[in-house]
């Protein structure tokens, strides 16, 4: 029957660039080449030690919310989560080592506790995953308040010590964000139950076709979410000694942007999971380089703001049609060739 | 009457061709039209029809050929100009907005004229009452049956007077009473020199109304004449006989005493009724008929995506939906969309029902994978690129070889094909049929629902004919032949069965408690009501412990809050109307606030108050109109687009007051906090502000437009709306809001400091949810938002005289936040699912 030969059909290259991590670790690199060149100072071993960590929570945080946001959701409980555990592991034990165990245990206990409740509203329950990540939220600031009473107190010296050493000649910080990016990329790619999470978010409509628990992988999204915030939580517990109660506010908008700027679509599809991570530290080492040049808190949010505009950008326009649009203006005056020509006699 | 002219020409399609990318949908058809006559159009699925009159009512330009309308000639025509030429077309899918209601379908979609003189309802019933839909207008779209959504199109269509009248079958979903109604009204259009081209199936509805009949076939003319010089032989003669250019494998000979595979015992789900089939093994079913007679959700059934009652039993053994699902592999019609996930590569695309067999210890073993679809893609001669290119690159062809792949590799107890060769070139059909074959020879039942009644002849070897959702006819060996197929379904006189509409109306009568609270839940104001009586339960509870609750300065205090969070979230709710969110309202306030700081200082001069009025407003203007650029004009979502504006107008805020600084002026606060008894001014204007725009919103065309775009997009932009400016509208009207609200707060802060104001955008939306307005568009109030921000601020209010602390703050919130949404989303689900 096979008249034609397929023998052509290749099996590909295992390792796939996708256009988002071309573009985000191209950027990246002419960032540190402009940082290197017009600020140095903001590449010295000292400043870099000191952006790595929080480049490290940012990208954590941003890889949680790069799993909800492949299953089209967005998550605005990232900031009470990080919060939440920050105060769980800084205020449970009370500085004493011996009791830095059971608070991490109730950090991520309540994580997956609140991660089900976000599943089960927007997975199972259908409501808008703004509306329900909103409301957990709140919850979560109620707990925070409820165990803090809005007193920061003094991280563990063996937190502390775990989070801040580096052992390998680069913070810890780094390593448990490797780990991260690892482990989320080894769930996506190499299980069964990541490779369907991964078509759910492509396609509800295809995986329901072909028989997968479309909803329950859905709900599945916020927990492993809420895990990954929790894990940025308790390090910024290690990295800020006593942190106060709203320290994950920071990071819900950012959060957004490094998974947006590193190719993913807010509406749902494949995770660029390293796309991500780099991003992430594409977006703290902005923020130092132009630190470094001397401009104060208000042009570096511009920067941001241009730099998500532009990152957005670069997927949403169609530079195709941008072109031609460019090639029409005058000088060339060979319209309407794309259009189907109408007879004008 | 005209009778005296009636055979005046009205419209004239003259050599009209039309190519997509090269290939031929239309090929040089003429066509007059003339006033007072029914002009059928008959012809299989694809045979032009549709494109035809698309072209006619101004959708599609002909790539050839002319139009003579009323004499004149056009080239080609849009939407606007056919409708100013007297031509309404009735389209086979009702663009009706399921979120407005029945009395604003009309609003929205009929020109002003129409409803000029006279009370609206009056009119409006008047329009209904001449298609026999005896509806409350008040009713929501959605709540309507499918037959009332037809009704209320064709109402629409005939409320204009059109002088040419295009029903593209409307009867599809229409019951018998509904059908003779609606014959009657076409008699009484023809007896007042209307035109009606009327595209259908069925003969009998041929004979019964029209004087003249064209039949098109493969996008050609085949004839065109009087209904009485041809019979129904003939026409018949003329709608079949496409030319057939694949080739079939040979059919399978039946073994004697072979015992059947697949038994389907009166299946019963929604879309069909009582259908039963039994295939033998090697056999391949057919499954014929018009379009859209329930064969797709025939085979969603088979499949176990639906629930049915009946029986099905593959090789002996009762299966059902939940032991099909997943099993029984179906390759859906709409492959676009259910068929291949476009952005992700052949290989997961062919893998995704079988990841399970590439289990290595534990984990998927990538060159199992690989090797496994790459030899199945191999047998299936697929051209592609590579495994890994995305499934995007591929052709219609191959992309549905990349479906059948995944069905091979799933290892199927059944496999159901529908429309399998749709937008497939030639080639690789005969290649797809030898797939089935080979598979429907191991033993594996195939079931294969197709238009294309030759595919269905060459390919079958038992063919079920379905009409309105039932088997009207068996066709086996020698008898399956395509003009019995198109006989037995062009012939069929079965109406579509309506039992749902009495049903509902026994339910009406009849409701349990529960139904009758959750069709109030339903309801637009119910959410303002709810929260009414939450405000006033917690009021009640909070004067059993203190007396100053309802002092003066209390009072005062809770509704300045009330006041500036409510206007920020009166604009958030305009957008959210649209189906859109504004993130940048909390940074826009407080910019306003930095703004305001520079001109309106103590001491100020009248002319720079005004001054940093007029700035704040226009900069406001300005944000809603970049917002909303970013969105319709460089494809950012709301999100990306709202938090690029919200990061921004941050950095602004700190260019301008790096630190706080700038107090605002003491009279002007003074006047700005007035107020009457314990209701302070600005409340006041709230309140008015809030009625004035629900009013707007129900009772103008511009609210209309506004739901109609959040309800649906499409069915918008196809009644008229101009979708771009509604939303461009919105966002700035949002801004607007966010204006008078900085206003206020101005006044609480007393000063510019550019880190306030970013807490609004949360506290907003909440207000906006509390209220009951509904993120995804279409619908919600602005009473309701109001009432969201009143309760919002008592209950924060609340903590500090009830004793509680912060964490209270935050968990009532949460509460009431969860619990809206959780009582308003479910209502509002099990709606949309029934």
């Amino acid at each position: 029957m096979a008249q034609r030969s397929a023998a052509g059909l290749s099996k590909g290259s295992r390792f796939q660039v996708s256009k988002g991590m071309l573009t985000v670790l191209a950027s990246t690199i002419v960032l540190f080449a402009l940082s290197t060149v017009l600020a140095p100072s903001s590449v010295k071993p000292e400043t870099l030690n000191g952006m790595l960590p929080f480049a490290s929570i940012l990208a954590i945080v941003g890889l949680g919310q790069m799993l909800v946001i492949q299953q089209a959701g967005i998550d605005l409980s990232v900031a009470g989560s990080m919060s939440l555990a920050a105060v769980i592991v800084t205020v449970n034990p009370g500085g004493d080592n011996a009791k830095l165990i059971p608070a991490l245990l109730m950090s991520f206990g309540i994580a997956i506790l609140i991660g089900g409740l976000n599943g089960i509203l927007v997975g199972f329950l259908k409501l808008n995953p703004i509306i329900a990540t909103l409301g957990t939220n709140s919850l979560l600031y109620g707990l925070v308040m409820a165990i803090s009473h809005g007193i920061p107190r003094q991280t563990t010296p063996r937190l502390e010590a775990i989070v801040t050493s580096s052992p390998l000649g680069v913070p810890n910080t780094v390593l448990f964000a490797v780990a991260a990016l690892l482990l989320v990329i080894f769930f996506l790619r190499n299980t069964v139950a990541g490779r369907r999470f991964e078509s759910i978010g492509s396609s509800p409509a295809v995986a329901s076709i072909s028989g997968l628990r479309v909803r329950t992988h859905l709900a599945l999204a916020y927990v492993w979410g809420q895990l990954l915030y929790t894990l940025a939580g308790v390090l910024i517990a290690g990295v800020i000694s006593s942190p106060n109660g709203s320290m994950g506010d920071a990071y819900l908008l950012p959060s957004v942007a490094v998974v947006v700027l590193g190719g993913t679509s807010l509406l749902g599809g494949r995770g660029l999971p390293t796309a991500t991570v780099i991003a992430a530290v594409f977006l703290s080492q902005l923020d130092q380089f132009v630190l470094a040049l001397g401009v104060n808190f208000a042009i570096r949010t511009l920067v941001q703001a241009a730099a998500l505009a532009i990152g957005v950008a670069i997927y949403t326009v169609d530079w195709a049609r941008v072109r031609t649009i460019i090639q029409k203006l005058p000088g060339s005056s060979n319209r309407g060739q794309n259009q189907a020509s109408l007879p004008s006699a | 009457m005209a009778q005296s002219n009636s055979k005046t020409v009205v419209m004239e399609l003259r050599g009209i061709s039309k190519n997509y990318s090269g290939v031929p949908a239309l090929t040089n058809v003429s066509l007059e039209v003339k006033a007072g006559e029914v002009h059928a159009l008959l012809g299989e699925n694809g045979a032009g029809k549709s494109t035809l009159m698309n072209v006619a009512s101004g959708t599609i330009a002909p790539s050839t050929g002319d139009l003579l309308v009323h004499g004149t000639r056009y080239v080609a025509l849009t939407p606007a100009l056919a409708s100013s030429l007297g031509i309404a077309i009735v389209h086979q899918h009702p663009a009706v907005l399921k979120d407005l209601t029945v009395l604003e379908n009309l609003q929205v979609s009929l020109p002003r004229s129409i409803f000029k003189g006279r009370a609206s309802d009056k009119i409006a019933t008047e329009l209904l009452e001449r298609v026999g839909l005896k509806i409350s207008l008040k009713l929501r779209v959605e709540d309507l049956t499918i037959a009332q959504k037809h009704l209320l199109e064709i109402a629409k269509a005939l409320a204009t007077t059109p002088k040419i009248l295009v029903l593209d079958e409307p009867t599809a979903a229409l019951g018998q009473d509904s059908v003779k109604l609606l014959f009657d009204l076409i008699a009484k259009e023809i007896a007042n020199g209307t035109a009606i081209i009327y595209i259908t199936h069925r003969l009998a509805e041929v004979r019964e109304l029209a004087q003249v009949v064209t039949v098109l076939r493969d996008g050609k003319l085949m004839s065109t004449s009087n209904i009485n010089e041809i019979t129904d032989a003939g026409l018949l003669a003329q709608i079949i006989g496409r030319e057939l250019k694949s080739t079939f494998p040979a059919k399978h000979v039946k073994a004697a005493g072979a015992t059947p595979n697949l038994v389907v015992k009166g299946l019963t789900g929604k879309g069909f009724n009582d259908v039963s089939i039994e295939a033998y093994p090697g056999q391949i079913i057919g499954i014929a008929g018009i379009v859209g007679n329930g064969q797709s959700e025939f085979l969603k059934a088979l499949s176990g995506q639906t629930d049915f009652t009946g029986t099905i039993e593959i090789n002996g053994e009762a299966k059902n939906a939940r032991s099909l699902n997943g099993k029984a592999a179906l390759m859906p019609a709409d492959r676009q969309r259910e068929g291949v996930m476009m952005r992700m590569s052949v290989r997961e695309n062919s893998a995704l029902a079988s990841l399970k067999k590439f289990k290595n210890l534990g984990l998927l073993s990538r060159k199992k994978e690989v090797d496994s679809v790459h030899e199945t893609l191999t047998s299936l001669s697929i051209k592609a690129p590579g495994l890994e290119a995305p499934v995007s690159a591929l052709s219609g062809g191959n992309q549905q070889k990349v479906v059948m792949a995944r069905a091979l590799l799933s290892d199927p107890v059944m496999i159901l094909a529908d429309e399998p060769t749709q937008g497939v070139d030639v080639g690789a059909r005969s290649e797809l049929y030898d797939i089935l074959r080979k598979a429907s020879a191991e033993g594996i039942p195939v079931v294969v629902a197709s238009s294309d009644a030759k595919e269905l002849e060459g390919l079958c070897d038992t063919v079920y004919v379905f009409s309105r959702g039932q088997v009207v006819q068996v066709l086996r060996d020698k008898d399956n032949r395509e003009d019995a197929m198109i006989e037995a379904a062009v012939t069929s006189t079965i109406k579509a069965i309506r039992i749902e509409r009495k049903e509902r109306e026994e339910k009406l009568g009849n409701e349990s408690f529960l139904e009758k609270f959750r069709r109030f839940l339903k309801g637009d104001y119910a959410p303002a009501v709810m929260l009414g009586i939450v405000m006033v339960a917690l009021a009640g509870l909070i004067m059993t412990k203190t007396d100053t609750y309802f002092s003066d300065f209390n009072m005062q205090s809770i509704l300045l809050l009330v006041s500036a969070l409510g206007f920020v979230a009166m604009g958030q709710t305009t957008v959210m109307m649209t189906g859109g969110i504004d993130l940048s309202t909390g940074p826009l306030i407080g910019f306003l606030v930095v703004i305001a700081s520079f001109f309106i200082n103590d001491g100020s001069p009248m002319t720079s108050i005004a001054l940093g009025l007029v700035t704040m407003a226009v900069v406001a203007v300005v944000v809603g109109l970049v917002n909303s650029a970013l969105i319709r004009f460089v494809k950012f979502t709301a999100i990306a687009a709202t938090l690029t504006t919200y990061i921004a107008i941050g950095g602004f805020a700190f260019i301008l007051r790096p630190q706080p600084d700038g107090y605002i002026s003491g009279d002007v606060s003074n006047i700005l906090n007035s107020a009457i008894g314990p209701i302070p001014n600005v409340f006041i204007a709230l309140i008015v502000a809030a009625v004035l725009m629900e009013t707007l919103l129900r009772k103008t065309r511009w609210g209309w437009r506004l739901r109609a775009v959040g309800s649906n997009e499409e069915a918008a932009r196809k009644v008229g709306v101009q979708v771009t400016r509604s939303i461009i509208g919105a966002y700035a009207v949002s801004s607007l809001f966010v204006f008078l609200g900085s206003i206020l707060l101005m006044v609480q802060l007393g000063v510019g400091d550019a880190s306030q104001g970013v807490t609004y955008t949360l506290t907003g939306i909440t207000a906006v949810v509390l209220g009951g307005t509904s993120l995804t568009g279409g619908r919600g109030t602005y009473i309701g938002t109001f009432m969201g921000a009143i309760l919002l601020i008592q209950v924060l209010n609340a903590t500090v005289f009830l004793n509680l602390d912060q964490t209270w703050q935050y968990l009532l919130q949460a509460i009431l936040i969860l619990a809206a949404a959780v009582v308003y989303g479910v209502a509002r689900n099990r709606k949309s699912s029934e």
